[in-house]
């Protein structure tokens, strides 16, 4: 019992760091700055905890907590990073953004700790009640942290478009649960991985339709297409910090536990790659196309990030389930994770009070008055373009060999397609930045945290791409 | 230092120029850190040089491994193909920063990491670490052409960018793939290069592998109909960015087609190798005609730029190793020629404004220096006999007809469309009446003639007795050809520079 307690460390302190934030804020008696820095404070110590669990040798690489319910690997363990890591900087970028916007309340800090509850909760569930659970708790949290700002219109329709979407997700995955339960008496993943490897995947018509009913849940999180739709509404009314993480730690989790799923059966998995295989491809050129139109800022980003799920797509096409390490899915997740946060930093200091710098010519000029700022945004628009020697271009290079080895090679030369494609708005932002005369200065008051934010993540996209040569 | 010279002629450059763009060093400083950085780069290339044996193989070999996992390898090693372009590379350097002398620290400081940049993509001996300085060259150049160039800045850069990374992604693919193959074959990976050679490819993926490998160095090159970037970057970015472009960046395109696509896909290119001949030609010739037409000087000298590049190209086609030799010489060849021009050009530019062929006139009566160095430079790009242009292009025109008449004589006619157009320009620049804008032309200053001394000394050195050079050229050149020709057709060729001197 202690072990799995200990297991659980890193989700513990974040649970109870959530609760602690939420009572004080009930009590009125922190004030924001403070309620940032105990944020940060629990996912750094959060994050220390998982590495300590990672590195002391506690636990074989397959541990089950709480007799199966919980699952402990090597590959949560790096997702669980992963997360607690976004969580970390969402809290360090957003103190400059409620800053710089005059808003602000200590709850929202409350939320981010709940929602990364539910995250990587979410990594460790190896049971579908656990995984419906954990799924709501992150939900909710992001629900109201996408309409935090009341005052902000396209805040509401974000949220409502997303709560409406959300609610039938949750239940789709619901009814998949239910079907599942129905055929095989149980929602464990072993014995669901069990009773596939027995009689085959496609004997039991509940595990087929609750399967797909799940499958389809999870591909609604990540905006893979044809469920992508909502993404770019929501992530351009939701305020910038907060669609920075839903765009990385939500992703994360969420990817985490469709690997997971997806890698209980060699038979789940094979009936399934044909309708992956169309559907990433789908879901690059779908996102390459929505992102192409956009003129601001954050609605680009919101369509790359389907792009981006595409590719991860990709590489849950590309892993075989028989020795499933998904190094390759977490190398990825933390090189578009670092970038896509990276540049929602930045822009949490730089698109002026109440967001009104949004637009691609808003940008004009920021070399000239702001060079630092625009050269770390000019690294992470370039490690999401894949462009060596960036952790993005270390992230492309072990997916698309991961999908030729698996015999993928049109997804791969189709995944590189959309990458050129890709590259034409990530370098609009950059000539938009670099090769117009400046219109204004870009000051802003805002505190040392989101440039401080920026400059980690923008070493940081270095550091994950020399980290292979570490091993 | 020496031990690692490959190294820290790479490195060197690249972390100056970074450190330049990173900190607030004035514009001054700036230039000499980049004249001191080229100057010691150019020292340890003749360090290089003067160490450097020639019998074909790999030398100066430094090798460690980055990633083990996926066998990638920082493999760096010269031959006598990458130790010519590396050479050439940096004789050209320093001269950029003793011409221009009033640009901005960035200007300076993307030309080191280009420098830097080039020297990794000769030098690499693995195709992950080659496809990275590949791409890392690219960067510099967007940035100085976006940020330093003309009017037309913006949509140029974007042309020459999405054009190269489009070509380069996909031969990142095909990188991959052969990585693959390599593993599926031999069961260990690798992407280097000496031991790719010893995959065995075919069918259609391998004919897509070639492609994608083809089709990103026939967009640096560039061949026709891949060339239509060129014309607009050359006239629309600053003169240092078009000089590198055109003298060294090309090259290393070509460089690539004999390091990479001859060795590993030979069957391949042999097949097809006509087809890839016939583009050159065409591009040869339309260019020319392109040229003729122009009104800027600057976009003129990109069109013969684009029509030479389809001779260095053409020459790699032929199949043989007089043709193979010619276009290597033609490449250092071109490199001072159409360098040298391109900086006339720039020096031109700034002290005129304008780029119109019309506006100028009889500035040779007001610059006599600077109008013969010019016609040096000129003359050696048209080919007459006694500079480094004949060479090269009589090599080609020699190795083209062996292979196919009828390539050759079209390549042998296309020539004189180059004398055409280039003589008429100089004509119209040079000669004729003066005007009140040419009127105030000043000649070279004492340091930029130093600039261009050794570039014009080595365009009469290399035309006048280029048998060193040829030396250095060929056992590379043989031991390339050798995986696709089984009849050596060497005897010959040992006789036929000699041939070319008693011409003259």
């Amino acid at each position: 019992m202690t072990r799995d307690f200990l297991l659980l460390l890193p989700l513990l302190i974040i649970g109870a760091g959530a609760i602690l934030l939420m009572l004080r804020s009930a009590f009125g008696k922190m004030a924001l700055e403070t309620a940032s820095l105990v944020c940060m404070c629990i996912f750094g110590l959060a994050f220390i905890a998982q590495i300590f669990t990672g590195t002391v040798g506690l636990v074989s690489p397959f541990s089950s907590v709480f007799k199966g319910m919980l699952m402990v690997t090597d590959f949560t363990r790096v997702a669980d990073l992963i997360i607690l890591a976004c969580g970390f900087f969402t809290a360090m970028s957003s103190r400059s953004y409620f800053k710089e916007n005059k808003f602000g309340t200590e709850e929202y800090y409350s939320l981010i700790a709940f929602a990364t509850f539910g995250m990587l909760l979410l990594t460790l569930s190896r049971e579908l009640m656990t995984a419906f659970i954990s799924l709501e708790v992150m939900s909710l949290s992001i629900y109201i942290l996408v309409g935090f700002n009341r005052r902000c219109l396209t805040c509401a329709e974000a949220v409502l478009k997303y709560l409406m979407l959300g609610a039938f997700t949750g239940a789709f995955f619901t009814m998949g649960t239910a079907l599942i339960y129905g055929g095989l008496n149980s929602t464990r993943f072993e014995v669901i991985g069990g009773a596939i490897a027995a009689h085959g995947f496609l004997q039991s018509p509940a595990l087929v339709g609750g399967a797909f009913f799940i499958i389809f849940a999870f591909l609604f999180k990540v905006a893979a297409f044809p469920f992508h739709a909502w993404v770019v509404d929501v992530y351009d009314g939701a305020s910038i910090p907060v669609t920075g993480f839903m765009a990385t730690a939500l992703k994360t989790a969420v990817f985490a536990i469709f690997a997971n799923f997806l890698m209980l059966d060699p038979g789940l998995k094979g009936s399934w790659v044909t309708y992956l295989f169309y559907i990433s491809i789908l879901t690059m050129f779908g996102g390459n196309l929505i992102a192409i139109g956009q003129s601001t800022i954050k609605r680009m980003l919101a369509a790359s990030g389907i792009v981006h799920t595409g590719y991860l797509l990709i590489a849950l096409v590309a892993v075989s389930s028989e020795h499933f390490s998904g190094s390759v899915i977490l190398y990825y997740l933390a090189a578009y994770s670092v970038s896509t946060l990276g540049i929602f930093a930045a822009l949490s200091y730089l698109s002026g009070t109440g967001e009104t710098r949004s637009q691609f010519e808003d940008f004009k000029g920021l070399a000239k008055s702001r060079p630092y700022s625009a050269a770390a945004i000019t690294i992470f628009l370039l490690s999401m373009a894949g462009i060596p020697p960036t952790a993005g271009f270390m992230g492309k290079l072990y997916v698309i060999t991961s999908a030729i080895q698996a015999g993928q090679v049109t997804l791969a030369v189709l995944g590189i397609v959309s990458s050129i494609l890709s590259v034409w708005y990530y370098l609009r932002l950059i000539i938009f930045m670099y090769f117009h005369e400046a219109h204004e200065s870009f000051e802003s008051e805002c505190t040392v945290f989101g440039p401080a934010c920026t400059l980690i993540l923008a070493v940081a996209v270095f550091a994950i791409s020399l980290y292979p040569i570490a091993l | 230092m020496f031990e690692h010279i490959l190294s820290s002629m790479i490195f060197l450059p690249i972390v100056a120029g970074l450190i330049l763009l990173l900190t607030p060093v004035t514009k001054n400083c700036a230039r000499a850190i980049g004249l001191v950085i080229s100057v010691a780069v150019l020292v340890l290339g003749l360090k290089l040089y003067a160490g450097f044996i020639g019998n074909g193989g790999m030398e100066f070999v430094e090798k460690c491994t980055l990633i083990p996992s996926l066998g990638i390898d920082y493999t760096l090693g010269v031959d006598g193909i990458s130790l010519l372009i590396l050479m050439t590379a940096v004789v050209l350097f320093p001269s950029i920063f003793l011409i221009f002398t009033t640009k901005t620290k960035g200007y300076y400081g993307n030309l080191l990491i280009v420098q830097g940049a080039m020297a990794g993509a000769v030098c690499a001996g693995d195709l992950i670490l080659f496809y990275i300085f590949w791409e890392v060259m690219l960067l510099p150049i967007f940035f100085m052409i976006g940020l330093y160039g003309g009017q037309g800045k913006v949509p140029a850069t974007l042309k020459i960018t999405l054009y190269t990374i489009a070509g380069s992604l996909l031969m990142l693919v095909a990188i991959f793939y052969l990585g693959v193959a390599f593993h599926n074959q031999f069961g260990i990976w690798s992407f280097n290069i000496a031991t790719m050679a010893g995959l065995k490819l075919h069918g259609t993926m391998a004919i897509l592998a070639f492609a994608g490998f083809m089709l990103a160095f026939a967009i640096k090159i560039p061949l026709f109909p891949f060339h239509t970037w060129l014309p607009d970057a050359y006239t629309e970015g600053p003169a240092a960015a078009t000089f590198v472009l055109s003298a060294i960046m090309a090259k290393i395109g070509v460089y690539a087609v004999i390091r990479f696509v001859i060795p590993i896909f030979g069957a391949e290119f042999t097949r097809y190798a006509l087809v890839l001949a016939y583009l050159g030609v065409i591009g040869m010739m339309y260019c020319g005609f392109a040229a003729i037409a122009q009104k800027d000087y600057k976009r003129l000298l990109a069109f013969s730029s684009a029509s030479h590049m389809g001779i260095i190209a053409l020459g790699l086609f032929c199949l043989n190793i007089q043709a193979l030799t010619g276009s290597l010489f033609q490449i250092v060849a071109h490199a001072t020629s159409t360098g040298a021009l391109f900086l006339f050009a720039g020096i031109l530019e700034e002290r005129m404004k304008t780029r119109k062929i019309s506006d100028l006139g009889g500035i040779a009566s007001k610059a006599p220096v600077f109008a013969m160095f010019f016609a040096i430079a000129m003359l050696a790009s048209v080919g007459l006999p006694g500079t480094s242009g004949f060479i090269g292009e009589f090599l080609i025109i020699l190795g083209a007809i062996k292979f196919n008449v009828v390539i050759g004589v079209l390549a042998g006619t296309s020539l004189i469309i180059g004398v055409c157009y280039m003589l008429w320009m100089f004509q119209r620049v040079f000669f004729e009446k003066s005007n009140e804008r040419t009127a105030t032309f000043k000649d070279l200053s004492s340091a930029e003639v130093l600039a261009f001394l050794p570039i014009l000394i080595l365009i009469i050195v290399m035309g006048i007795y280029p048998q060193p050079f040829i030396q250095k050229i060929e056992p590379a050149a043989k031991i390339q050809l050798s995986s696709i020709l089984h009849d050596t057709q060497v005897a010959d060729i040992n006789a036929l520079p000699k041939g070319t001197n008693l011409e003259k």
